[in-house]
């Protein structure tokens, strides 16, 4: 089987990157699931496509947008299809009920397998391991897809939207939510969802707090809460033991990367995603990435628009219409975790948008972006760690760079 | 005679045991070598410490600790029924790899065999947290019963994972000693790395060689040649290329479905809460499912073997649960070390039991396991304590291994015996009452050749064993997805459109091999138990992209409605009620 494109991953990333690719060129679409929109249909709430359309959509409703123009596209659209490998030669090998084994070659490859959720073991609580420890995402699944409730007195662990958002789910569900408990010094989601899940519901929030043990042998019967200190150690003495049946983890999201590393791209250990260029295309030529693959996103707005640009780019990759340049790193300065994309190539675009999180709370600060002398600079009100921060710099600005480029956050501004 | 004169000389020893350690005013009482020991102790720690001095005598054959201690506690006895269920020539009592192993071996003979075990399925306790070492024996106390059984159940392990087809992999064991191994005791650096790099590897070798176990002496040199990753303070390393690694549960299961191909029946959630005595030999076995009458008895109960053995009257051991831990890593790093290791330290840590930096057969790392002396024959709870001491005690031997890569951690305990040997022995009280008691690690490397010694038991004590003509040691092997190749992936999807659906996208295990797991010899009827067969949501998430799916098939399966699937056990299910359910009025649930 031969295509231009194979998109591997149907939700808002895949979605988008086949829709853009398949303006220029044949387009294979590839889905695990039965259904296309990936997390979307089991997120109910709204907040979704506020910068695209202008509207605050529910996940299904800006799911369904995409997937109806997918329809009425045509691009190859395999869902229940799982892709075993892909090799560096952009082969990929899967398996559908249908078709038996499918072997794709294709010219380009966009990632669009978006992430997983961290589970206990990676935050190493102790405990037995009893029934009713759940991440926050499959929670969220069991109630609003498989019809099911996980627990009826709730202890959620993290402060990452997913978890703020299922607090505010199991209370429309009747069930009690005990608290929403949290290791850091300020919680890990947006601002809007800790105001409308938890202040708006009276959930208490917990800062400086982590689960220290969990009871129970058939089902969760009490975890133990306690305060931690400044290395996030719990301190002696405030335990707590809380009764409840149910425990939710909503400890961070991990990219998928599994067949990236497969296909041999170079990671980003910051990222925990590929790193890329300003097309979204991977350390390996012709195989692009986006989405939640390539970095967690707060806002799926901001997926949809990257992933156009994967799309774009791969389609032409396929048709033979890239010219790359000098390769500009793209290096994290003052109070910048990451930044994606992590080098340019090219620079034909009218605008390069990098994204990036930074390391502590400020305000008033500048956004500064440098090859030896400053060449690109915006203010900002307010950044926070949990809170994506956006710079897009037109190219001409960039054009003529010979060296790398690095981004800062520093500074004050005058009100 | 001979044995009374040896019973006093025993009982002599242990009076001056006790005198030493605080348990003056104990009962102590000696008979045919087993020490009984009754009446009021401080504490636990006494009560431990005791038993295990008294278990080191010499010709001390078993040690029934009946001290009490403040706190003590005592478990419910739960009821049986009475009615008849059934009758057989042999009851095995306990679903772990022994019960099961035994149970295969006696189906080789026209018996009525009935296998109970408490749980829901095979290979619940001990068993299920082994890590799955097929040791060689070199590790043992040289002369023990253990010692013996584990070389001779290793050797036969080539055959028996073939006709079960489980996985069995030699995957050999590098036995290193470094800068450390000796630095307890206070001699000079140089004379300890002396003796480290060129006498220890020695005296294994030839302890090796008494016991028939293949193995040479690797120079540093090649050491960190093959194994890039092993401690610049490696010394020299002994590596024993026929140590094997086997997947405990899927063994078991591979074991208790081909004795039922042979006829054993297996009657699982089925506890025995009685056994029925008269005139010193067993009439039968009284469970809360019903009785079964018979003559004999095999006591593989692990953890409760003591409770078992107190029913029919024939107590001649106590068990003092051992928990240990492990931790097991992402498969991304399988490859990280290339065989299994372990880092020599005398004298032995408390906490630390052998163990290391083990393969599986599934190709993940783990670190373990630990010891601890717990009061709980169920405590498999894993403390922050015991977490950190195996970040401690293993980070050792591979310094750069990425360990924050944890997907997993478990405990399991071990069925110690104060003798600290494997107690397989007919009871010198109760007719019919064999023990298989005590087996702790390497009690799966062990398995078959303790199956080979409990029927030469048997027949022994008179049970009529005729071979059976049909017996089939072979059992198929289930569909495993991820193990075929493309070709071979194409011809079962043929068959089984099924085998083309990933459920597990970690460990790529598809929705045929869960509906084969449903309807299997012995049904997997909870999540625990398909994922035991499948290894549907061992992989990285844990199951939290496949949970929901799981939980869906097996209600379909089954006819039963999602919301009462069960992880494991009884009442432990997965979810409280249908969406809504909390919302309407009146609904208490």
């Amino acid at each position: 089987m031969k295509t231009d494109v194979a998109v591997i991953g149907g939700g808002p990333a895949g979605l988008a990157a086949a829709l853009k690719a398949s303006e220029q060129a044949k387009v294979m679409l590839l889905e695990r699931e039965n259904e296309l929109g990936g997390i979307l249909p089991q997120c109910i709430h709204n907040g979704f496509g506020n910068f695209i359309f202008k509207k605050m959509l529910t996940g299904p409703e800006y799911a369904h947008h995409f997937m109806g123009k997918v329809e009425k596209s045509d691009i190859d659209v395999k869902t229940e299809t799982a892709v075993l490998e892909i090799n560096e030669d952009k082969t990929i090998v899967a398996t559908n009920p249908s078709d038996g084994i499918l072997e794709i070659k294709a010219k380009a490859i966009v990632l669009a397998m978006g992430c997983r959720e961290r589970s206990r073991a990676q935050i190493l609580i102790p405990g037995t391991r009893p029934a009713g420890v759940y991440t926050a995402g499959t929670a969220q699944r069991l109630i609003n897809i498989e019809g099911v409730m996980p627990g009826k007195r709730i202890v959620i662990l993290g402060s990452g939207d997913v978890g703020l958002i299922m607090a505010r789910r199991f209370i429309l569900e009747g069930a009690e939510v005990e608290g929403v408990y949290e290791i850091m010094q300020k919680p890990g989601g947006l601002t809007r969802n800790v105001v409308q899940c938890l202040e708006d519901y009276g959930i208490p929030l917990l800062l400086s707090h982590t689960v220290t043990n969990i009871k129970g042998k058939k089902r969760v019967e009490a975890v133990t809460v306690a305060k931690v200190d400044k290395s996030m150690k719990p301190i002696k003495g405030t335990e707590r033991v809380i009764p409840c049946d149910c425990l939710i983890l909503a400890v961070g999201l991990i990219p998928e990367n599994e067949l990236s590393k497969q296909a041999g791209v170079v990671m980003d250990e910051k990222t925990g995603g590929p790193v890329v260029d300003e097309h979204m295309e991977t350390s390996v030529p012709g195989i692009f990435a986006c989405g939640n693959v390539v970095h967690v996103h707060d806002l799926v707005d901001d997926v949809t628009m990257v992933s156009e640009i994967a799309g774009e780019y791969a389609a032409k990759y396929a048709t033979g219409e890239i010219e790359r340049g000098k390769e500009i790193k793209v290096v994290v300065g003052d109070n910048v975790r990451y930044v994606v994309p992590q080098f340019l190539r090219s620079i034909d675009m009218d605008n390069v948008t990098f994204y990036f999180r930074v390391k502590e709370e400020d305000k008033n600060v500048k956004v500064i972006i440098s090859e030896s002398m400053a060449i690109f600079e915006k203010k900002e009100r307010i950044v926070k760690p949990p809170e994506m921060v956006k710079a897009s710099v037109p190219s001409e600005l960039l054009k003529g760079i010979q060296n790398e480029l690095r981004i800062d956050v520093r500074g004050k501004y005058e009100k | 005679m001979g044995k009374s004169m040896n019973d006093s000389r025993i009982r002599k020893k242990v009076e001056k045991i006790a005198r030493k350690e605080g348990g003056v005013g104990i009962g102590v009482r000696v008979e045919g070598g087993i020490v009984y020991l009754d009446g009021k102790i401080d504490s636990r720690k006494d009560f431990l410490s005791l038993g295990s001095s008294i278990g080191k005598i010499k010709h001390a054959g078993g040690v029934v600790n009946n001290l009490e201690y403040p706190g003590k506690k005592k478990r419910e006895k739960k009821q049986g029924k009475k009615e008849k269920i059934g009758e057989a020539d042999v009851v095995i009592v306990g679903g772990g790899v022994i019960g099961c192993s035994i149970a295969r071996e006696l189906s080789h003979y026209d018996l009525k065999i009935i296998l109970v075990g408490k749980a829901e399925d095979v290979a619940t306790g001990t068993t299920k947290a082994n890590n799955g070492m097929v040791h060689t024996g070199i590790g043992e106390k040289m002369g023990t019963l253990k010692q013996k059984l584990c070389v001779e159940g290793h050797q036969m392990y080539d055959d028996i994972s073939k006709e079960l087809c489980i996985p069995y992999k030699k995957c050999g064991m590098w036995i290193i000693t470094t800068g450390d191994s000796l630095a307890h005791y206070k001699i000079p650096s140089f004379l300890a790395n002396f003796i480290a790099k060129r006498v220890v590897p020695f005296i294994i070798l030839r302890r090796g060689k008494k016991l028939g176990i293949p193995m040479h002496l690797v120079k540093r040199e090649e050491l960190l040649r093959q194994e890039p990753h092993v401690t610049e303070k490696a010394l020299a390393a002994v590596y024993s290329p026929t140590y094997g690694i086997t997947c405990p549960y899927l063994f078991t299961i591979a074991l208790a479905e081909n004795a039922i191909e042979n006829g054993v029946d297996i009657m699982l959630n089925t506890e025995v809460v009685d056994i029925d005595v008269k005139d010193g030999s067993v009439k039968s076995v009284i469970t809360t499912e019903g009785v079964i009458d018979t003559h004999f008895v095999v006591n593989a109960a692990g953890l409760y073997a003591d409770e078992i053995a107190e029913m029919a009257g024939a107590r001649e051991y106590t068990i003092h649960p051992k928990k240990g831990s492990t931790l097991l890593f992402d498969k991304e790093y399988g490859n990280y070390i290339n065989h299994s290791m372990s880092a020599l330290k005398f004298p032995r840590t408390e906490h630390y039991k052998g163990g290391g930096i083990m393969l599986t057969v599934d190709g993940n790392i783990q670190w373990g396991p630990t010891v601890e002396e717990v009061p709980d024959r169920d405590d498999t709870s894993v403390t922050y304590e015991e977490i950190e001491r195996i970040f401690q005690g293993y980070s050792y031997l591979t310094p750069d291994f990425p360990s924050k890569t944890v997907i997993a951690y478990f405990a399991g305990l071990r069925a110690s015996t104060f003798t600290e040997d494997f107690f397989i022995q007919p009871s010198k009280k109760v007719k019919g009452f064999v023990h298989v008691a005590g087996i702790q690690s390497p009690g799966l490397a062990a398995a078959p050749a303790v199956a080979d010694m409990v029927i030469n038991i048997l027949k022994n004590e008179g049970l009529p064993m005729n071979e059976k003509q049909d017996f089939n040691p072979c059992r198929k092997k289930p569909v495993v997805f991820r193990e075929l190749g493309n070709e071979e992936k194409k011809k079962i999807m043929e068959k089984n459109s099924l085998y083309g659906r990933i459920v597990c996208r970690c460990e790529q295990v598809t929705e045929g091999e869960i509906v084969d797991a449903i309807h299997a010899p012995i049904p997997a009827l909870s999540m625990d138990a398909i994922k035991r067969r499948t290894r549907a949501g061992m992989g990285r998430c844990q199951g939290a992209f496949c949970l929901p799916r799981v939980a869906r098939i097996l209600a379909r399966e089954t006819g039963i409605p999602l919301e009462r699937v069960v992880k494991n056990i009884e009442d432990s299910y997965l979810f409280v009620g249908k969406a809504k359910c909390l919302l309407e009025v009146g609904n208490e649930n």
